[in-house]
């Protein structure tokens, strides 16, 4: 359904301690949409994402996931989401992709797919088993799903994670410098896994450092500087001549 | 050596030895589940409930198990409220007080243990679950939980055994158990050493059983942690 | 009123008796703790030794003194430790029952099951020091003996410090098992105290709260000194 706002994040503020990360941060997704997020280290582009799916809780601003308003409550001291129950529901809408796969170590890959649709959506074993054997062979690693995670290269674990992360039918994918944490030979089998879902039309928020996928993947680059968004726009402008002379500096040191 | 006077002593101790397993057994079942109480105390975010929780491991690890099974058996017996009150049919009788005060003990070890478990959990796993909607109850089970237990387990075998030896207190409050029947065929026979060795294989032999049994859970729990299977 | 005056230091007052236990109770497990160490060394060269006997014979007696009840120990230094008086005694021609001292056999007693923990604590210490130290001090021409007392035991007591503060915790509950010989420690006083005034609650609760007191204390007193003893180490490594 193109046209359908999937994310809405409106004016989000945060700040540890006395430094603020987030100073004012919009942003919207269509149905469809592949944003690239970028910008330096320490930008506050990871806090951005893990506001979204309130793994870190924003002191001010709005969040609409698939047109339901995340409802807080913003009194005197911290922020906190009025309803755990509302946070579970949204988390599960949206999928979440860690920097370090974050797979859990205790399960078989098999056990990490199906974890989310059997214990949080109470879907049938069976049913969430045959779609996760499916998600396996759409990865590429369906050899390995009765294998626990230490036994899997980081490649293969962040295809997992992947996987994991479909398994729960997001509407909106969010992928916290998904390649980040791997050897660089490993790094265009994610990347690969990444386009077809981009190819697919699914939603995604892409915090990353990969300029290609930024370049030929993204349908809008969005760059970070000190907790504002800088400068925003399709990839052909932004990595043309109308960028930002702050993203032209921060894209040519990728260059060298 | 006087082997029938070995086997007369190893058969009345053997017949002890379904006390010592029933306190044992249900000490160990009890203090885990009390254990469990205080260890969400203690974790819980509850400041109220966490400095009693705190203070209930300080309590119980930081003076002598004797003394809490005296205070158990003979110190609430003083009280009119419980010798009129509905528990006191369960409370005056020795086995109910040995079992209540072994428990209330292992509970504050066993409570540190898990404790410790829960705090070598990944904070990522927690949040990955986290991400796909996990909260509560179903994070503490489905994650949390084993990933703990087996973190724990090493240290919690311990303490199981230390709960086998600490049946033996439960005879200084008139448990006819393996120590008991022990001391009391020493003190007719004076033969110290014999008795010593035949209760001695005893109680190796009940340990060995349960450090086995143990360490059969431990490599049940830890596939995860082992050489990947080789390829066939 | 009543409850003061029995805890009270007056004539009816159980209090210096009290304070008096606490101190035999510290003595006790001090001397065990001596008792274990010099017992944990041997056995702990034992473990360590290339004599496969050695092995044997220490690990024997590790599994028999960390799985055996402590009361049974009890019972078995103290009753046997008394039978061997008493023979020796009828052979000097003394007939009657000797009874072996009871601070001494529950100080042995102690000590025995304090060594096969403080055995463990020494061999793990001994394991920690690094090998490039003793090929550093062979290679500067220490010898042997040398070579223990400047630079094995020195990083022995330090690796093993924390190991002994919780054995000297273990013992100091263990040392309540002694009150089985009739020596007048903390909890045979209190138990003494609770039966002739009736108050059993009472002076199992203060007896407890002395004990609480005395194993507090002596954690910090051991914070302290591992602090004093990693001065040497970085931060991160103060922990071992």
């Amino acid at each position: 359904m193109p046209g359908v706002t999937r994310l809405s994040v409106r004016d989000i503020r945060k700040s540890f301690g006395a430094h603020e990360v987030l100073s004012g941060i919009s942003l919207e997704a269509q149905d469809g949409d592949v944003i690239s997020v970028l910008g330096a280290s320490g930008s506050g582009k990871s806090t951005f994402l893990r506001c979204i799916n309130l793994l870190e809780i924003a002191d001010a601003g709005e969040i609409w996931v698939d047109g339901e308003q995340i409802r807080m409550i913003h009194g005197s001291g911290r922020s906190r989401p009025a309803s755990q129950k509302q946070v579970d529901h949204i988390r599960s809408e949206l999928g979440m992709v860690f920097q370090s796969f974050n797979l859990w170590s205790h399960m078989t890959i098999l056990q990490n797919i199906i974890e989310g649709p059997v214990h949080v959506l109470k879907r049938p074993r069976a049913e969430a088993v045959s779609e996760a054997e499916a998600l396996l062979e759409k990865v590429g690693i369906a050899d390995k799903r009765h294998v626990y995670p230490a036994h899997l290269s980081g490649g293969q674990q962040q295809r997992a994670a992947i996987a994991r992360a479909l398994a729960m039918k997001p509407k909106v994918m969010l992928f916290d410098e998904p390649t980040s944490a791997l050897d660089p030979e490993l790094v265009g089998e994610v990347l690969r896994v990444m386009r077809a879902l981009a190819e697919e039309g699914m939603t995604m928020l892409v915090v990353t450092h990969e300029m290609s996928f930024a370049r030929n993947v993204s349908n809008r680059v969005v760059f970070m500087r000190e907790g504002l968004v800088e400068c925003t726009g399709t990839p052909d402008e932004m990595f043309g001549d109308g960028a930002s002379p702050a993203f032209r500096q921060f894209i040519g040191h990728f260059a060298n | 050596m006087d082997f029938a006077f070995l086997s007369e002593t190893t058969m009345t101790l053997l017949a002890a030895v379904p006390t010592t397993l029933a306190l044992f057994s249900l000490s160990v079942a009890i203090g885990g589940l009390l254990a469990l109480l205080i260890v969400w105390m203690r974790v819980g975010g509850n400041p109220v409930l966490s400095a009693f929780a705190k203070g209930y491991i300080f309590v119980f690890r930081g003076s002598p198990l004797l003394i809490q099974m005296f205070l158990v058996f003979y110190g609430l017996a003083q009280f009119k409220v419980i010798r009129d009150g509905p528990l006191w049919p369960l409370l005056r009788e020795p086995f109910v007080c040995a079992v209540l005060s072994l428990a209330l003990c292992t509970a504050g070890y066993s409570a540190e243990i898990f404790r410790g478990g829960i705090r070598s959990v990944s904070p990522r796993e927690i949040e990955a679950a986290r991400s796909i909607g996990m909260s509560g109850f179903l994070l503490v089970r489905r994650i949390i939980a084993p990933i703990a237990f087996r973190y724990a387990l090493p240290s919690y075998s311990t303490e199981v055994v230390l709960m086998m030896k600490s049946t033996s207190l439960a005879s200084l409050v008139t448990v006819w158990e393996v120590t008991g029947v022990a001391q009391r065929l020493i003190s007719h026979s004076y033969r110290t050493m014999e008795v010593f060795l035949c209760a001695a294989i005893i109680y190796l032999i009940l340990n060995f059983i349960v450090l086995q049994a143990m360490a059969l859970l431990e490599r049940s729990l830890s596939k995860h942690l082992r050489a990947p299977p080789v390829k066939p | 009123m009543a409850t003061l005056e029995v805890l009270g230091f007056g004539e009816n007052g159980w209090g210096a008796l009290l304070l008096v236990a606490a101190g035999v109770t510290l003595a006790v497990t001090a001397a065990a703790l001596a008792i274990g160490a010099v017992l944990g060394t041997i056995v702990a060269a034992a473990k360590l030794s290339h004599s496969r006997l050695l092995n044997f014979l220490g690990h024997l007696y590790t599994t028999i003194f960390r799985g055996v009840p402590e009361l049974l120990i009890i019972y078995l230094i103290y009753f046997g430790g008394s039978s061997a008086v008493t023979a020796v005694g009828k052979a000097m021609g003394y007939q009657g029952f000797l009874g072996l001292p009871s601070f001494l056999a529950g100080a042995f007693a102690v000590g025995v099951i304090s060594g096969s923990y403080q055995a463990e604590v020494f061999r793990g210490a001994y394991l920690a020091i690094s090998k490039g130290e003793l090929e550093a001090a062979s290679a500067i021409g220490m010898h042997r003996g040398l070579r223990l007392r400047r630079i094995i035991m020195p990083q022995v007591l330090r690796y093993a410090l924390p190991g002994i503060s919780n054995v000297w915790q273990l013992s100091l509950k263990d040392s309540a098992l002694v009150s089985v010989t009739g020596l007048a420690e903390l909890m045979r006083t209190s138990q003494v105290a609770a039966g002739s005034t009736r108050q059993y609650f009472l002076f199992f609760v203060v007896g407890g709260c002395l004990y609480l007191i005395l194993t507090s204390l002596s954690d910090q007193i051991f914070n302290r000194a591992e602090r004093r003893a990693n001065r040497s180490m970085p931060s991160a490594m103060g922990q071992v």
